[in-house]
């Protein structure tokens, strides 16, 4: 028993290992700009370059607490500040930091430029473990033509830069890739106006599940119908087995175990019938203190009286 | 000159009362919706039609429509109002899969599983839901809408519920009380159809008694039947995976405690709140509109699809089936859920035509096999088209 506590003790510690809070390991860096002459400007109206993150999954996941750094020698250089309500990043949204080297401006702008960085990395909470990181590349850097993700949040975390590219137009705090603003429903009408296809489909997925359904439990019945098939088979031998010796019984030990039952039935003075009662009355069962109201209930103070 | 300005100042007052009373706010609307309200409050309990159902929504519907002043932050559309947080539930769909719960602890599948050819009267009664789409459609609503409005042909109040929160929560209401009073009315919809699909002699037939079910394949169906369902149709987890958890809590007998719970307190606490915030919903200047109308007409024809294609499916089904083997189509009917109401259909019928035959136990396979083909289906209308 203990043994199998602690198989499931170190199975919870083993699937935990691969966790980080709130996801972390979701976020992405999404695009950035390195040299900003003529593009976003900051709530101070200045122009720095600029890192933006993408959350990925379809949960809220705060930032704060976790690292920004272009040092992989001292990936703690800039701690995104905690408890502020902005780092928390909505699903499928972005954020955006501001690489001017001005950390005093408040939680977004960060302790570095990205003139002076070769590499841009996000660590999680705990300091060490890099999320995502993407080099840059000064020789194709030019003034406001930022570096993105093709897809939101698609390709490596290793650096490699592959599924990045140049951008045709800056899209800070938005997707770098305008998604198609027709919804399934809408395409949906448009291909199938009347709904046939979609009668077709749906009618064939719930037949297809009930009927797979109806197999396996068609082959579980006859499964069981076999079993207990060869069960009572095994009952039945036992009883011819059973007949078969009875009727090899000699009349002499019919007479013992009839003298013996009747002795039996002298000595303990047992009856045909027995005590039991039929009622309609409600029976009374066993008090037992897990039913007791008297438990759940605060008891009465008693008035003490005084000598 | 003191005394006039405090009779002008109580005047004031009491007309000022007056305005916030219903009484100011009454609209023809408001009175017409209050007698619906008052009709399903005696349909339930003069009639006995769903009452469970039909007190709370009737009353839900008198509260909703008590003229209000507006922004006193007491109506069921007003952000924070205690009405609002309990509409929540109907809003963002937790009600539906907490009702699959205690509907899992308190279906016995045994029906099913003796005879599992009968799941696929379950699967073709999901036509309805379909047919009523494609009509849907052809009178202008969206496809989002015209799937949650074919889902009242899978007579599952829940699912209704869930389906229409997520792809068009505008017509809750409407959708939530159209198929309720549908099920009411199961025992007046359902039978005419049955006795013009069906001939005298197919009423007759008698089925064979289904066989003992091992505990063992109860405690297999909702576990294999969650993961092949769940896997097929993922979008209808949070119902799919409710039912057949509760079913495994009734059928482990290990956790009866829990079953008991999820089947009676709980479910109950549920369907008060869901009842009463679904017949709030509709507010006369929301629920009197011609779409309305649409929607109870699309699911009176739904509901008359999907009993047709149950009956329908089942003479068809027994063109393959051998003599003793065949299916008395009168069971086709409880392929729609409605759970037990269809299948108490089932039997009254056959007995009309043969005292000695009980189809009961028979139409409970198709009954509950519907419950899963609903929310298999609403989980490929959620797939598709939201």
């Amino acid at each position: 028993m203990k043994i199998h506590k602690i198989i499931i003790l170190i199975g919870c510690l083993t699937a935990s290992l691969g966790l980080h809070a709130q996801n972390i390991s979701d976020m992405r860096l999404n695009e950035f700009l390195v040299i900003n002459t003529d593009d976003f400007e900051d709530d101070y109206g200045h122009k720095n370059g600029w890192i933006e993150l993408f959350n990925t999954s379809y949960g809220t996941v705060d930032v704060g607490g976790c690292f920004l750094t272009n040092d992989p020698g001292n990936l703690t250089k800039y701690m995104i500040p905690k408890g502020d309500v902005l780092t928390k990043v909505k699903p499928r949204q972005h954020t955006l930091f501001w690489a001017d080297n001005l950390p005093d401006r408040g939680t977004f702008h960060i302790n570095f430029r990205l003139e002076d960085s070769d590499e841009i990395l996000f660590v999680s909470s705990d300091g060490r473990t890099i999320v995502d990181r993407i080099k840059i590349d000064h020789s194709i850097a030019s003034p406001n033509v930022s570096y993105g993700r093709t897809n939101d949040g698609i390709g490596s975390t290793d650096g490699s830069g592959e599924g990045w590219e140049i951008m045709k137009k800056t899209s800070p705090s938005t997707n770098n890739v305008i998604l198609d603003g027709e919804s399934n429903s809408m395409k949906l009408k448009k291909l199938d106006p009347y709904g046939i296809i979609m009668a077709i489909t749906a009618m064939s997925v719930v037949f297809v599940a009930l009927i797979i359904l109806y197999l396996l439990f068609k082959w579980i019945g006859n499964l069981s119908i076999k079993k207990h098939q060869k069960r009572s088979d095994d009952v039945a031998k036992q009883n011819d087995k059973a007949e078969h010796k009875f009727e090899e019984t000699s009349a002499e030990a019919y007479a013992a175990i009839a003298l013996a039952l009747h002795l039996y039935r002298e000595e303990t003075e047992l009856h045909d019938v027995e005590n039991t009662i039929l009622t309609i009355e409600k029976s009374k069962k066993a008090y037992s203190p897990w039913s007791s109201k008297i438990y759940m209930l605060r008891e009465t103070p008693q008035l003490r009286k005084r000598n | 000159m003191e005394e006039h300005n405090i009779f002008s100042l109580i005047a004031d007052n009491l007309s000022q009362f007056y305005e916030y009373t219903g009484f100011a706010n009454a609209t023809f609307g408001h009175i017409l919706m209050i007698l619906i309200g008052l009709a399903f409050v005696y349909l339930a309990i003069k009639k006995e039609w769903e009452p469970m159902l039909l007190v709370p929504i009737g009353f839900g519907i008198i509260i909703g429509n008590i003229p209000l002043f507006p922004g006193l932050s007491v109506g069921v559309y007003e952000e924070g109002s205690v009405l609002n947080i309990l509409y929540q539930g109907v809003q963002q769909g937790y009600y539906p899969p907490l009702i699959f719960l205690g509907i899992g602890a308190m279906t016995d599948f045994s029906a099913l599983i003796s005879n599992p050819k009968l799941m696929l009267i379950g699967a073709a009664a999901q036509f309805g839901i379909f047919g009523a789409y494609g009509i849907a459609l052809a009178l202008g609503f969206t496809p989002a809408e015209a799937g949650a409005i074919g889902i009242i042909g899978g007579a599952d109040g829940p699912t209704a519920i869930f389906l229409s929160s997520r792809l068009a929560p505008d017509l809750v209401g409407a959708i939530a009380v159209s198929a309720y009073s549908y099920m009411a009315l199961v025992p007046v919809i359902q039978p005419p159809i049955m006795r013009l699909l069906t001939t005298k002699k197919e009423r007759l037939i008698k089925m064979k008694s289904p066989r003992a079910v091992s505990k063992k394949e109860k405690i297999m169906f909702p576990i294999i039947g969650f993961l092949l369902t769940a896997f097929i149709v993922p979008s209808g987890l949070p119902l799919l995976g409710m039912l057949f958890f509760g079913n495994l809590l009734k059928e482990s007998g290990v956790t009866r405690r829990l079953a008991e719970t999820a089947r009676g307190p709980l479910i109950d606490t549920v369907t008060i709140l869901i009842g009463l915030t679904v017949g709030c919903s509709t507010q006369a200047d929301k629920f009197l509109q011609w779409t309305s109308i649409k929607i109870f007409i699309l699911g009176f024809l739904s509901f008359v699809i999907a009993t047709a294609a149950g009956v329908l499916f089942v003479k068809f089904f027994n063109l393959f089936l051998k003599k003793g083997n065949k299916i008395n189509p009168l069971i086709g009917n409880a392929g729609v859920s409605a759970v037990p109401d269809s299948a108490r259909i089932s039997n009254n019928i056959g007995l009309e035509y043969d005292k000695t035959n009980y189809l009961l136990m028979h139409a409970m396979g198709p009954n509950v096999a519907g419950v899963i083909g609903s929310a298999v289906a609403a989980g490929i209308l959620l797939g598709f088209l939201s």
